[in-house]
């Protein structure tokens, strides 16, 4: 995995030379997505398993990898945001459907978060939580993916197109591929070390 | 010195890039009556976006594990503690 991680930032950095302007961007804003995408699956996976025995090990697992799906999340809001500024010409616009949709998602798991703060019985919080999270990633291709492509926007992929089309150049690929994998393999690892680390607290405030 | 260098550079960067995108980029279209900060960000054909981008990536991840760390050496301290007692 570390391998794919530097080799995803290895490759990257000849072939920009090619390739001008903030094209570049597509290397670091688009896997921000497909990263949170994979994460937020994750958890509703876990949030399924939770369901299914009950075992508080699924529901700490569902909290971390939607928390690190999350922070990826908003790093591509940000990203999103600022790219917006130099291309569009805005920091945020009302009219596009894309970027306020994936601004909503991001409500939607932090109301999440919030929901877990308002119970003190974990049992409770994880089947309340875990329900809560079944129904938000499963409106997330709606808002996501399925909504924006009706509707007129900036983003590539509008009113039907697919997002990522022959117009997109080949060189693009050779990088854009090894970086979605090196940013996912990036958030698998933060969400093992954060997982180990609710591993290790419970064993320990079990002990005292 | 290095940095009024920079700023001609960037100035005359900002001016070509007005006249030839100017009719596709609205955004880029008045930037010389913007702030610094932002004619900085528009030189070079917008790469220090590209920079900024992967800046704020760097520092969002590296917030979380810094957050993670804390947490980390909290856990270490209170094990010691129990250990020692």
């Amino acid at each position: 995995m570390t391998v794919v991680i530097t080799a995803g930032f290895l490759i990257r950095i000849p072939d920009i030379a090619i390739l001008e302007q903030s094209a570049r961007n597509l290397f670091l804003h688009v896997p921000m997505w497909f990263t949170m995408m994979v994460m937020f699956l994750f958890s509703f996976y876990y949030s399924i398993r939770y369901l299914n025995d009950e075992t508080l090990l699924w529901d700490t697992k569902a909290e971390t990898a939607t928390a690190v799906g999350l922070l990826f999340g908003i790093c591509g809001l940000l990203t999103g945001s600022l790219w917006a500024r130099f291309t569009w010409g805005a920091w945020w616009t009302f009219s596009e459907p894309r970027m306020n949709l994936s601004a909503l998602s991001m409500l939607i798991f932090v109301a999440y978060f919030i929901l877990r703060t308002a119970f003190n019985d974990p049992d409770k919080r994880a089947k309340i939580s875990a329900i809560y999270n079944i129904f938000g990633v499963t409106t997330l291709p709606f808002l996501l993916y399925i909504i924006p492509r009706q509707l007129p926007s900036l983003h590539p992929g509008a009113e039907g197109n697919p997002a990522f089309s022959e117009i997109t150049a080949p060189e693009l690929r050779y990088i854009f591929y090894p970086a979605i994998v090196g940013f996912i393999g990036l958030a698998f690892w933060i969400k093992d070390i954060v997982q180990r680390y609710k591993a290790l607290k419970v064993v320990t405030t079990d002990n005292l | 010195m290095n940095s009024s260098l920079a700023q001609d550079t960037a100035s005359s960067a900002v001016d070509t890039l007005t006249q030839s995108y100017s009719g596709k980029w609205e955004g880029v279209e008045g930037v010389e009556q913007t702030s610094q900060f932002i004619q900085f960000m528009a030189s070079y054909d917008l790469i220090f976006v590209v920079l900024g981008v992967s800046l704020i990536i760097w520092f969002v991840l590296l917030f979380y594990i810094i957050k993670v760390d804390k947490n980390v050496t909290k856990l270490e301290q209170t094990i010691h503690t129990t250990n020692e007692s």
